[in-house]
């Protein structure tokens, strides 16, 4: 159980993300994130197993419900609907992509960020990949030129911020945990309408295409 | 006991490897809804290439005759240093990591330059692009190897193999990156899909047939059945070193047989996915070959940063 919930879980949320930054289909990307998902609620689901706090489970099932199961649907019928198959479309190419990938990880391990990820010392390890997961999360977001890459790489960012919650010991009240959630839900319905709306005015969901807006 | 293991070390990868390339055949064959030849076809190919006549170029010196001879050598020497199916051999002068990566850089080089050899125009090119391809590919395999000598503690491949890298747990995730690495490396080195065709003569695109189609008969028998011979050691590589399950780690009957089992289940497993990967995917273009090469070089480096 600690092997499983203290590396090979955060060890996934990290290679899910360096894969989002190598994928090419928007399809895929969907796919990677629900996987990225499925390791944030065995993460939230062994917290629960650990503290027997019934909240915890409530939370975990509400993460499974919204980012595993209904969030990937969304997307799928979005893709589905615009025939948005090949449209991950990066500002940098992949190799450099994942130079700048290496120099963040580097940086996330760096004694610069060691009051950060020494909060627990005992998770020092799984914080680190927490926090290199939060700084590849906000590169993809920033590299990312389709619409729907970019809300999921939001979405990324949220699992990895809660990943690094759940190592630092952070979990606040089931309350706020399931505002947070449903916040994204909702979050996640305005930016499908939002690239729905991109698409049907552009013809593409490339957002660089939205420059055409001051003609 | 010892010279009948050392025996089966030696024997066993040239013995097997052209059943290997035949496997992976047969499966892109039914992949593709033909029938395909037989698993043993490589074997009766290379019968055919033993039994008949060579034409040697009049241009041809030294290092066109001897080289599939130092070729084939250099194959039996790697074959006999990496971890098949038993760990327990004791060989710290030949496992290192690297003896195997300079000795497989030596067969390279020779090959590149029994290309250049007799002077014609698809040798040189064919040895220009190899080298291109073996040196950026180079980088990658160091690191690969590299990172589980640096997971297990050792560079002596018998030995990581006996450790069994996946048992660290909280190095899952550079293992993965090397084993990805490793692939990527796998297909390069071998001219597979999607760094070369293994089967194409088109001059626009080949890269080991450019190389060796000066050579006839008994040489050529000798070429192809190096290449299939680096091939298996390169599946031994992988599945060995990353996956080192049912590896026989003690002399006795039932574990070198249960190894053996296994061994050959997973040089299965890889040859399906060599199989599915060729016959779903296209040939790169040869400039867009160094970008794969990169990333499986970063890959790598990613996954060192993620050991300290």
């Amino acid at each position: 159980m600690n092997i499983l919930f203290y590396t090979i879980l955060p060890e996934i949320v990290l290679l899910s993300i360096i894969s989002l930054h190598l994928v090419k289909k928007n399809s895929e990307m969907v796919f990677l994130y629900g996987f990225q998902s499925i390791a944030i609620v065995l993460m939230l689901f062994c917290s629960f197993l650990t503290t027997g706090k019934l909240s915890l489970l409530l939370v975990t099932v509400v993460v499974l419900l919204a980012k595993v199961i209904l969030a990937p649907l969304f997307f799928n019928k979005l893709i589905l609907k615009h025939k948005l198959v090949f449209s991950v479309k990066k500002y940098v190419n992949t190799s450099f992509s994942l130079v700048i990938i290496a120099i963040l990880i580097i940086t996330a391990y760096s004694d610069k960020f060691t009051s950060l990820t020494n909060i627990i010392p005992a998770n020092h390890a799984s914080l680190s990949l927490a926090f290199s997961a939060m700084l590849l999360s906000l590169f993809l977001i920033v590299n990312s030129r389709g619409a729907l890459s970019q809300i999921v790489a939001i979405l990324s960012l949220e699992n990895s911020i809660v990943a690094f919650a759940v190592f630092a010991e952070l979990e606040q009240s089931a309350g706020l945990q399931i505002g947070i959630v449903f916040d994204i839900f909702v979050w996640m319905i305005v930016a499908t309408m939002f690239v729905s709306m991109i698409q049907k005015h552009f013809g593409s969901i490339d957002v660089t295409s939205m420059k055409n807006l001051k003609d | 006991m010892n010279i009948l293991i050392w025996i089966i070390q030696i024997v066993f990868i040239p013995i097997m490897s052209p059943l290997c390339v035949g496997i992976i055949r047969k499966i892109k064959a039914k992949l593709q809804n033909r029938k395909g030849a037989s698993i043993f076809q490589p074997y009766n190919d290379l019968w055919k290439l033993f039994n008949k006549d060579e034409v040697i170029s009049k241009d041809a010196s030294w290092v066109f005759r001897y080289a599939p001879f130092v070729i084939f050598s250099v194959t039996i020497f790697v074959g006999m240093s990496v971890p098949i199916f038993m760990s327990f051999v004791n060989n710290t002068f030949t496992s290192d990591i690297l003896v195997i990566i300079y000795m497989l850089a030596l067969g390279t080089f020779f090959l590149a330059l029994s290309g250049l050899d007799t002077g014609g125009a698809f040798g040189g090119f064919g040895s220009s692009r190899e080298m291109t391809m073996s040196a950026l590919a180079e980088g990658g395999f160091i690191f690969s190897l590299l990172t589980i000598s640096f997971i297990a503690g050792t560079t002596n491949l018998l030995a990581i193999s006996n450790v069994g890298i996946l048992q660290h747990g909280h190095l899952l995730l550079s293992s993965i990156l090397a084993f990805i690495s490793f692939f990527i490396i796998l297909l390069a080195e071998n001219t597979r899909y999607p760094f070369d065709n293994p089967s194409t003569h088109l001059e626009l695109t080949m890269i080991h047939e450019a190389m060796i189609l000066e050579y006839s008969g008994k040489r050529l028998a000798l070429i192809e059945w190096a290449s299939s011979n680096k091939l298996l050691i390169f599946i031994s590589l992988g599945s060995s070193l990353f996956f080192p399950w049912g590896i026989a780690g003690a002399l006795s009957l039932s574990a070198l047989l249960f190894g053996l089992f296994i061994f050959c289940l997973k040089v299965f497993i890889f040859c399906l996915a060599i199989a599915v990967l060729e016959s779903s995917i296209a040939k790169l273009r040869f400039f867009k070959l160094p970008d794969l090469l990169l990333i499986a070089f970063i890959l790598n480096v990613i996954a060192i940063i993620l050991i300290f």
